[in-house]
């Protein structure tokens, strides 16, 4: 090899490593924010930038597709220490992460969120009020129905989930994933007390694999049920929009959502069967190996009146503040209902199980007549 | 029997303008001429395989002028020998006739020669073959373009005496 | 070969393999480490899972009519274009063959909007989507017929088939199908209609928009890629890419072993004429060039027509208005969503470094596989097999492989190490570098080369100013290959861009897409940013046609 061969070597290994070596570790700096969410409505622009002129952080997000990615991303990562602050964890995979050993505790003042001497409807820190995770919004997961269609006359209106498994439903109830979507799975969690699960465990499986037969539609994420399919919502005036579905799952006051925007009226209505609702909260998490401090901010930030209060109107949930209620505007109260005997499950229960019931519902959706 | 009247054919110049032949059952025309003056031209046109520009073309008292080529009855051997390199020199041979392919091949002198691939033929085989096809082929007529211009001169010499004795 | 060719081709091997071989073994041994080594439960447990079941039927079935409507939509506008002549057939067989470098995601908005509400308005009922998938890939692949099949058709000595006009048994149509066209054009139908099996097979981008609730392999591993290799943790994702991989792999290696015998079949004994003799007009070839070239830039058009029509949200109806906004929104981004300069910019490195890297070691490996054939043949076929390798492998897989081996290796590499795509495209991208520079090294004559040596040129003045000059052609259009593809790649970037900063444009395009319909400006941004990527991919594609060899019969 003669020496210009080796020079040329040489000079194309100078050119080379060094842009690569510079990329491997990237110090993150003190003043960044890192937030992995889903598509959260709350977390606005405005919002932010509102947030980042008060601290003088730099906020960056991480999209992922739905809340089950979340947990996964946040698997996946453990120790890298690239997000601090996780949110859109529900309680029905709260469990888990903590199990799991991901998340950091924090310092934050609770005492204005609605806790277990509330007199509020619904108490925030019911399933958890640990340091690990903070709630910012709540609801209740339940059935919607079209009620111009499902009207007692062309289709009646279901007393009873095994309603569902008749051939007038067929095709026509649409439902999200309780592997990838949170209303999904915490509906999977109330069919599961429905179901009486501790005593009987064949009617869960037997009631989905009924459902299957009966073509059920089970998408991977909320909006695509509720737009996409469910004929009593907005989805009608999207792109893409099917309208097979006159049932599906969201949340108790999404009627009163839909009220509020159409000017005070709404067709859609929620199913008030016993133990089929199911209370959710979400969550927002310090990530273990992140900056806890400038994740404390933002979830500080999240609580607070001015944001908090906000949320029945920014991102369509119940606020999770001892004394807030829905707008009365345009029958967004009106029309949103407390379920009168919601679904009951324990927290550690779910912890405990989470992972055995998924496999079950597999087991089930995959079982053919 | 084949009677051409008034051919006339031009591309930039005119090539031919009002020819006619006449030839009689086993007759043997040659056609003689510089090259390029449009020789393959006329045969190409005499068997259908181009437009005359005029006249006509009569093949046993019926007007085959525009009759398309495959159904004219006229043979051609093309100025390099048309072989199928898929077929073997057999399957060549069954493009004119399914039998009597060893009574041909030992015609043109190629004995034994059924099973071989067309890829290993030498010029001169290649395009004894080609005519034990065209032969089989039994036409009417029979156009000749050049055949033996690729091969030497003693090859050229023998197949042309073949070629006279067999027709 | 000397020393110094020696030299740098056993480091091109290395280094091909380092970043191709190693981070897949280290995937494939941490989901084995989760999953065990027993492939039977791996397949089964495609079965097993609602999330994948019926996604290996699937995947076959909607390849194997994907192939047929292919052909039967491209061969007769192969066998048109070949046949006779057209005005301005360069600019035309460019057309027809251009959707083959359209990346696939933006097929997929194309697609959308043709059966959407502003369109045929079919997607409403669900028996729809599946034809729209058939014909998606039947779009995208039409594009190899024309290739395998047209030069074929154009080149073929019409001797050929006056001959048969002239004797007996050449006389019926049916009979020149059987001696002639059939032979001949067999070997073409045969390979096209593999790598359209393959194309189809491995689909992902198109499949996961069209086709929302049926899944094929390839998206199916997509799909639960994030929750794959994790010990203790939704073990069944790890199962599901095994099994996934194992078939895709064993499918994959099938096609590209009868591509090669195909291949070898098609070294053609057929005499050439050149395209220069005169063929004919056929003004009624007009019935099938029109509607094929209509058929072409329909979802094309319909992508650029979308990212100006906005649904007018203040009206609960389906009216539209015309407007940029959807490009500004594009523009602008938000906390959520990078800037489409921000994905541009990433696209536009990404591809320069995968350029900067696959470029040289596919041409290294190329030239040392050519030299080998010289004396040790059979070293050099495996050499040529061993670049081959990543054919075999699916985006999903390479992505997969890259992630999950360099988690194993650095773990925060993944989520740090910003040109962790690059890696995936190097990948992908280097079999075809050798694909395209290979063959033009066999053609290059000898004699020239020969000649610069007893003239008394060094090696190195030979290289580049021999050498290099005139292999120009074809390294532009490897240049221009490699860009292409990694700025349209979707399937391995979908998995290993873990870090939203990372976003290149096709990432950006499915993003906004996914974004909730209830915004009116969800589809006409995500049809902005694909068009400016398929205005990009549409350049590169021009350029290559101008530089490409007609003589050369491969797939570029």
């Amino acid at each position: 090899m003669n020496f210009s061969n080796l020079s040329m070597l040489v000079i194309a290994c100078l050119i080379l490593f060094p842009s690569f070596s510079g990329c491997i570790s990237e110090d993150r700096s003190d003043n960044e924010l890192v937030i992995l969410t889903y598509d959260v409505n709350a977390l606005s622009d405005s919002m932010i930038s509102k947030f980042e002129n008060n601290t003088g952080l730099e906020v960056k997000m991480i999209k992922v597709e739905d809340s089950g990615s979340i947990l996964s991303y946040l698997i996946q990562n453990k120790g890298s220490g690239n997000v601090d602050l996780a949110i859109g964890l529900d309680n029905t995979y709260l469990p888990t992460a903590i199990e799991l050993d991901l998340l950091e505790e924090v310092s934050i003042v609770k005492d204005s969120i609605s806790g277990m001497n509330s007199s509020s409807e619904m108490q925030a820190l019911g399933p958890y009020d640990g340091n690990l995770a903070t709630p910012f919004d709540m609801g209740y997961i339940c059935l919607n129905y079209d009620s111009s269609i499902v009207d007692g006359l062309n289709f009646t209106i279901p007393t009873s989930l095994w309603n569902l498994t008749e051939p007038e439903w067929k095709g026509k109830v649409a439902l999200p994933s309780p592997i990838t979507s949170s209303p999904g799975r915490g509906f999977m969690l109330a069919t599961l007390d429905y179901f009486d699960w501790q005593n009987n465990g064949e009617d869960f499986s037997n009631w989905w694999t009924a459902m299957k037969d009966n073509d059920v539609i089970i998408t991977s994420g909320w909006s695509e049920a509720y737009e996409t399919h469910y004929t009593g919502g907005y989805g009608e005036f999207t792109e893409g929009y099917i309208g097979d579905a006159h049932i599906t799952v969201s949340y108790c006051h999404s009627p009163g959502v839909e009220s509020w925007y159409n000017g005070n009226w709404t067709k859609s209505a929620s199913l008030d069967i016993d133990n089929t609702a199911f209370f959710q909260v979400e969550y927002a998490s310090a990530i273990k190996g992140g900056n806890s401090g400038n994740a404390e901010k933002f979830i500080q930030y999240l609580i607070s009146s001015e944001v908090n209060s906000q949320m029945p109107v920014e991102n369509l949930m119940y606020s999770v503040l001892e004394g807030q209620k829905l707008p009365e505007e345009n029958g967004y109260r009106f029309n949103s209902i407390i379920p009168s005997n919601p679904a009951d499950i324990d927290n550690v229960d779910i912890g405990k199980n989470m992972e055995i019931w998924l496999e079950e519902w597999n087991e089930a959706m995959i079982k053919s007549d | 029997m084949l009677s051409c009247v008034n051919l006339s054919k031009k591309y930039d110049k005119i090539l031919f303008n009002e020819l006619n032949i006449n030839l009689e059952k086993g007759e043997i025309l040659a056609i003689i001429g510089p090259s390029g003056c449009g020789k393959t031209t006329l045969l190409r046109c005499i068997c259908g395989l181009e437009e005359l520009d005029s006249g006509k073309i009569l093949l046993n008292g019926d007007d085959i002028t525009k009759i398309p080529a495959e159904e004219r009855g006229i043979g051609l051997l093309f100025q390099k020998p048309v072989l199928y390199p898929h077929l073997s020199v057999s399957g060549n041979l069954s493009l004119a006739s399914h039998s009597n392919h060893e009574k041909a091949l030992v015609e043109v002198g190629l004995p034994n020669f059924e099973d071989r691939d067309v890829d290993t033929l030498s010029g001169g085989e290649g395009q004894r073959v080609a005519l034990a096809r065209a032969l089989l082929a039994n036409p009417n007529v029979l156009l000749l373009d050049e055949p033996f211009s690729a091969l030497d001169l003693d090859m050229s010499i023998k197949l042309i005496n073949d070629v006279r004795a067999l027709l | 070969m000397t020393n110094f060719q020696r030299f740098f081709g056993i480091l091109a091997v290395f280094i091909y393999t380092a970043i191709t071989i190693i981070p897949i073994v280290f995937a494939i041994d941490r989901l084995v480490f989760v999953s065990g080594i027993n492939p039977m439960l791996w397949i089964q447990s495609l079965d097993q899972n609602f999330v994948s079941q019926n996604s290996i039927a699937f995947t076959f079935v909607q390849a194997f009519f994907s192939t047929i409507l292919t052909v039967l939509i491209g061969f007769p506008v192969a066998w048109v274009l070949g046949r006779y002549s057209w005005p301005f057939k360069p600019f035309l067989r460019s057309i027809l063959t251009l959707p083959f470098v359209i990346p696939a995601i933006i097929a997929a908005m194309g697609f959308l909007t043709i059966t959407g509400p502003y369109g045929l308005d079919v997607r409403t009922d669900e028996s729809t989507w599946w034809w729209t998938l058939i014909f998606s890939h039947a779009w995208f692949n039409i594009a190899l017929i024309i290739r395998f099949c047209e030069p074929v058709l154009s080149t073929l000595n019409p001797n050929f088939e006056e001959q048969l006009l002239l004797l007996p048994n050449g006389v019926t149509f049916l009979s020149r199908l059987k001696n002639l066209w059939i032979p001949i054009l067999t070997p073409a139908i045969a390979a096209a209609s593999c790598m359209t099996f393959v194309f189809s097979f491995t689909s992902f981008a198109l499949v996961k928009w069209i086709t929302v609730r049926d899944k094929t392999l390839e998206s199916t591993m997509a799909e639960v890629s994030s929750s794959a290799g994790i010990q203790g943790y939704m073990e069944s994702s790890s199962d599901i890419v095994l099994g996934a991989s194992l078939i895709q792999f064993l499918v994959l290696l099938a096609s590209l072993w009868l591509m090669s015998f195909l291949q070898l079949r098609r070294q053609t004994k057929w005499h050439q004429a050149s395209e220069l003799f005169v063929q004919n007009k056929n003004t009624k070839g007009w019935l099938v060039l029109a509607p094929a070239i209509f058929f072409v830039q329909l979802p094309i058009t319909s992508v650029i027509l979308g990212s100006f029509r906005i649904r007018d949200a203040n009206e609960n109806s389906n009216s539209f208005k015309w407007s940029t906004e959807g490009w500004s929104e594009a523009f602008q981004g938000s906390y959520s969503f990078p800037p489409l300069s921000d994905a541009l910019f990433n696209s536009l490195i990404y591809s320069f470094g995968t350029l900067i890297i696959a470029l040289p070691l596919g041409y290294i490996l190329a030239s040392t596989i050519h030299k080998l054939e010289e004396n040790n043949s059979n070293l050099s076929r495996i050499l040529e097999m061993y670049t081959m390798l990543p054919f075999a492998l699916s985006a999903a897989m390479i992505g997969l492989g890259v992630m999950l081996g360099i988690i194993k290796f650095n773990p925060s590499a993944a989520y740090d190490f910003r040109f962790l795509p690059v890696l995936a495209h190097v990948i992908i991208t280097v079999p075809f570098v050798v694909r395209i520079i290979l063959p033009a090294l066999r053609s290059f004559d000898l004699s020239y080369d020969e000649n610069a040596k007893v003239l008394g040129m060094s090696n190195f003045s030979r290289f580049f100013k021999i050498k290099l000059p005139l292999m120009k052609g074809s390294i532009l259009v490897a240049t221009v290959f490699t860009l292409a593809m990694s700025l349209g790649e979707f399937g391995a970037s979908f998995i290993v861009a873990r870090n939203s900063e990372w976003i290149t444009l096709p990432l950006l395009i499915d993003s906004l897409r996914g974004k909730p319909m209830k915004d009116p400006l969800t589809v006409p941004s995500s049809n902005a940013v694909a068009t400016v990527l398929m205005l990009i991919t549409i350049i590169l594609f021009l350029i290559v046609e101008k530089f490409r060899n007609t003589k050369d019969r491969g797939m570029f």
